[in-house]
């Protein structure tokens, strides 16, 4: 199987009033896996629609391998699909639904058998065949549904949402195996999601979606590390609003001066975006920050600390350096010399620390 | 709330030791449960037992006399009639009712879907007489549509097997409506977008997934439909009298002694066969019933 | 059911033209809805006309004042009423605790109270009857000697025939049953019922505080649908010889066919106002909740 380039060019697609797509342009390279990343509302799904056939675009074009296909019904279309839900026919046992497809080629039941066993095998359910779907858990039923995606060996994966139902152990279980399917098989791969943990996780390239546009299209770290605007920032991950004043490239901010990565505002008063990992906290008694609450996650742990100027920010630490840093007890906090997002100071402008994510 | 509150003290120590309190609770489980198992023994069960020791009492003894005779003759050709009658019914029933729910399923108006099923609910419990008077002011011999559109030359007659058959569809259709509405809501969008991806046809979605898993409720659908119109008695007994022969009105002649007296008990004999008919059609109904709750959850 | 392959295909028309449907199954439709229409509405109609056509006046609403004025009218009518009272307190106070019981405390009851609860929809109301009318006819011909009889005589009353309200509350069961257990398996009974314990309150107050007004829209078409049930029923009152609305219209439509058509109709509307009463009651009780 060889993946297929799949070109998005300037697609619009409205349901009466609300627009879903906003002339999204995105190009998705041979064999790599690409997330489709926003909030619900944002478009991912109808542009992951568009590729099956389901949706046809109000305007701009799907170019497969440099083929428009935006015209070709969905049942000639060379791509398999996974649902979010539900989607296995209910009245065909596993191994039927994974060759659906075949049967309808009419490809001889011997040749289908054969193939289902393959399949399951692939995806991990080597002796469900004969198993109904209401007999399989959420997590099998998606991995039948992922077998019967791959059955035609199509040029495309599209994913919606296939994990979104599950539990949470489940989930990551089975993002990893679809990410090593992926990765064996070469297949061209569109994930869309609104979980940022799973999309960052899995994909090659990570497409950040805000009201049916394009905001940011990148790899994972690039994503994450250097976010393009505030919302890529503020989507993907947890981020401190710690208030600064420009001068020149630099920023100050809580004492310390940071260089300025990506565009500025007008007004010199702006808000510092800060990740929580960045923020650098030490014990100390003549320190000026105060640990409000301190919130155990395992391997590490958030702490709230409130500044001399009564700014409150989040820092994540390594559970064991947070042993002395109960609330109540007085810190250091130190920025990471590293190139800061700055933002438009908002009105919450108090309330700096957003609600822990 | 404040009367929950007072009563809070004086219910505790009965509720103290959890063993008894648990078996306390299973008695009066059994207890409430009492009257209604009672009332149904007792109004159900004295007549059917009344209903079966005529059936096989023939001169006083015991014997099969007046089953062999409820199935000849005249009572053959009523109990055929009324199967015939039935299956018709519930067969264009089940078809015309599909039609019209998948119309009203698939509409984008929801004012429509709303009306319809209310229309249906009333509907489908309009049968009896009114429903036999509204048809005679009609299409009967003198009825409304009849005179103006000269049916009559034409040969119409309400009162024959296809104007039952025409009447009765008038209570069916509205109670298949009902019945497979549910099913074709269940009929779950990713399936057909799941088989279109995989290359299917529309033609080949509906005979390998749709008609598959909509089977057990159009079938359950046709079961209350032969049900409905087997059991139908006032609506014909209005209409047609006795000119189409129908089980129902068979049994209504030989209980009021109209025919011959002392046919009772080939009345209770015919209702036995009733009975027999109409438990078999329900026993493919239930569980096919249970399969489809299972693919529609 | 090959026939019903055709009917089902048109809808699918989607995948050939992604945007929007084809017009033929818009088409369809419309013929669909259509004829329904004209089959459902016509009789309706028809009848209407039928009641108001008057060979010498031409129009006329005199049939519907005669419904008012005819012999009998008033006294079957609340013979009905009466009947329908009666068979709905009755249905409802033997199903309600026990379906509760079956939902608490004894679910192993539950598949003999399905069986209770659907045998009457095997056994034709006809067949039901010819039971009967033979166990009434034991009165007179074994038990005449012996005290019961009073009370076969008694049940026969044609005043207020009890033997009917038994007759109905068996052909309404199935009904009831399926529209309670539907309301109670849309609330939660038995963490409700727990709650109310736990906070002390009594098993009487449990039921009326708690269950019946949380229960109200599955009592209401419980009560709805007996209702339509004993007003329409025919079968069993006309062959034991008693005269509710639904005999009485036959009795009168010998003497005149226009006034029976409009009885007819005024049936049908009553039976529809009352649903509306129930249903409204029905969602104002849910909206409120």
């Amino acid at each position: 199987m060889n993946g297929a380039r799949v070109e998005f060019r300037g697609l619009r697609r409205t349901f009466g009033t609300t627009v879903a797509l906003d002339g999204l342009d995105l190009t998705v390279e041979p064999g790599e896996l690409i997330a489709l990343l926003g909030p619900s509302g944002c478009g991912k799904t109808t542009a992951l629609r568009c590729v099956a056939g389901f949706e046809s675009p109000d305007a701009g074009a799907v170019l497969v391998d440099g083929k428009d296909i935006t015209r070709v019904p969905a049942n000639r279309r060379d791509a398999g699909m996974v649902f979010q839900s539900y989607s296995l026919f209910p009245n065909l046992n596993a191994r039927d639904n994974v060759t659906f497809g075949l049967r309808v080629r009419k490809v001889p039941t011997a040749k289908r058998h054969a193939r289902a066993a393959e399949l399951l095998e692939l995806v991990g359910l080597p002796s469900q065949g004969e198993r109904y779907p209401h007999q399989l858990s959420g997590g099998q039923q998606q991995r039948v549904a992922l077998a019967r995606a791959l059955a035609l060996e199509p040029q495309v994966l599209l994913l919606d949402e296939p994990l979104s139902a599950l539990d949470a152990k489940v989930r990551v279980t089975l993002r990893e195996e679809i990410r090593r399917l992926q990765l064996s098989l070469g297949i061209t791969t569109i994930f869309v999601t609104h979980d940022q943990e799973e999309a960052l996780s899995i994909a090659d390239h990570v497409a950040v979606l805000k009201d049916g546009r394009l905001e940011q299209s990148g790899p994972p770290a690039e994503i994450y590390d250097r976010p393009a605007t505030p919302f890529v920032a503020e989507f993907v991950g947890t981020m401190n609003h710690l208030p600064g004043r420009v001068t020149g490239d630099e920023v100050e901010v809580a004492g310390q001066r940071l260089p300025v990565h990506g565009q500025r505002p007008d007004s010199p008063d702006v808000d510092v975006l800060v990740r929580p990992e960045t923020v650098l906290v030490t014990p100390d008694p003549e320190g000026e920050a105060v640990v409000v609450t301190s919130s155990f996650r395992g391997a590490s742990v958030r702490l709230r600390l409130r500044l001399a100027g009564g700014t409150e920010i989040l820092a994540d630490l390594p559970g064991h350096d947070a042993a002395r840093l109960a609330p109540g007890e007085h810190a250091r906090v130190r920025l990471v010399e590293r190139p800061v997002l700055v933002a438009p100071r908002t009105a919450a402008v108090a309330d700096a620390v957003p609600a822990a994510g | 709330m404040a009367e929950t509150l007072t009563t809070a003290p004086a219910g505790l120590p009965a509720e103290e030791p959890p063993k008894t309190g648990g078996s306390r609770h299973r008695a009066k489980g059994w207890t409430a449960a009492l009257p209604l198992m009672l009332f149904v023994g007792l109004a159900f069960g004295i007549p059917a037992i009344a209903l079966l020791g005529g059936a096989f009492t023939s001169d006083g003894s015991l014997s099969t006399a007046n089953l062999t005779e409820s199935l000849q003759g005249a009572y053959l050709t009523a109990l055929l009639g009324s199967v015939k009658l039935s299956a018709l019914v519930a067969v264009a029933g089940a078809v015309l009712g599909t039609f019209l729910a998948q119309a009203v399923v698939t509409s984008r108006f929801r004012a429509l879907r709303e009306a319809v099923l209310t229309a249906s609910g009333v509907l489908a419990n309009f049968g009896g007489v009114p429903l036999a008077f509204a048809w005679i002011a009609t299409l009967g011999n003198s009825g409304v549509l009849t005179s103006r559109l000269n049916l009559g030359d034409h040969g119409w007659s309400l009162y024959s097997f296809w104007g039952l058959a025409l009447v009765y569809l008038y209570f069916s259709v509205p109670l298949m409506v009902l019945v497979v509405v549910p099913a074709l809501d269940g009929l779950r969008p990713q399936w057909r977008e799941a088989a279109q991806n995989n290359g299917a046809s529309a033609w080949q979605f509906w005979r390998y997934v749709g008609i598959p898993v909509l089977t057990p409720s159009l079938l359950g659908g046709v079961v209350l439909l032969f049900g409905g119109a087997f059991a139908a008695y006032a609506t014909a007994a209005a209409m047609v009298g006795t000119v189409v022969p129908l089980v129902t009105l068979q049994i209504a002649d030989a209980l009021t002694g109209n025919v011959l007296i002392g046919h009772e008990n080939v009345a209770l004999a015919l209702s036995f066969d009733m009975i027999v008919v109409a438990g078999l059609v329900m026993a493919v109904y239930l569980p096919l019933q249970r399969r489809s709750a299972r693919w529609l959850r | 059911m090959a026939a019903l392959t055709p009917t089902v295909l048109p809808d699918v028309g989607a995948p050939a033209a992604p945007t929007g449907r084809p017009r033929r199954v818009r088409v369809w439709r419309g013929i669909v809805l259509v004829v329904a229409a004209v089959y459902f509405l016509v009789p309706l109609l028809a009848s209407f006309v039928f009641t108001v056509n008057d060979p010498v006046q031409g129009f006329s609403l005199d049939a519907y004042g005669e419904i008012f004025s005819a012999e009998g009218f008033g006294q079957s009518l609340l013979l009905s009423l009466g009947l329908a009272a009666a068979t709905i307190v009755t249905v409802l106070v033997l199903t309600l605790p026990a379906m509760l019981a079956v939902r608490l405390s004894a679910p192993r009851l539950r598949p003999v109270m399905e069986i209770l609860c659907t045998l009457p929809l095997v056994v034709p109301p006809i067949t039901f009857v010819a039971g009967i009318s033979t166990v009434l006819r034991w009165g007179p011909d074994y038990l005449s000697t012996t005290p019961l009889y009073q009370t076969f005589i008694a049940v026969q009353n044609p005043a207020f025939p009890v033997v009917l309200v038994i007759a109905d509350v068996v052909l309404a069961l199935p009904f009831v049953y399926r529209a309670l257990d539907a309301g109670l398996g849309a609330m939660d009974v038995r963490t409700l019922v727990e709650a109310a314990r736990n906070c002390g309150a009594s098993w009487p107050h449990v039921m009326f505080r708690v269950v019946i007004p949380n229960l109200k829209s599955g009592l209401a078409s419980a009560s709805f649908l007996t209702l339509a049930l004993v007003l329409g029923e025919y079968t069993v009152a006309r062959l034991l010889g008693f005269q509710p609305f639904s005999v009485w219209i036959v009795t009168i439509s010998g003497a005149n066919a226009a006034l029976s058509v409009a009885v007819s109709i005024f049936s049908l509307l009553l039976t529809w106002l009352l649903l509306l009463v129930l249903s409204t009651a029905g969602t104002r009780q849910r909206s409120g909740s």
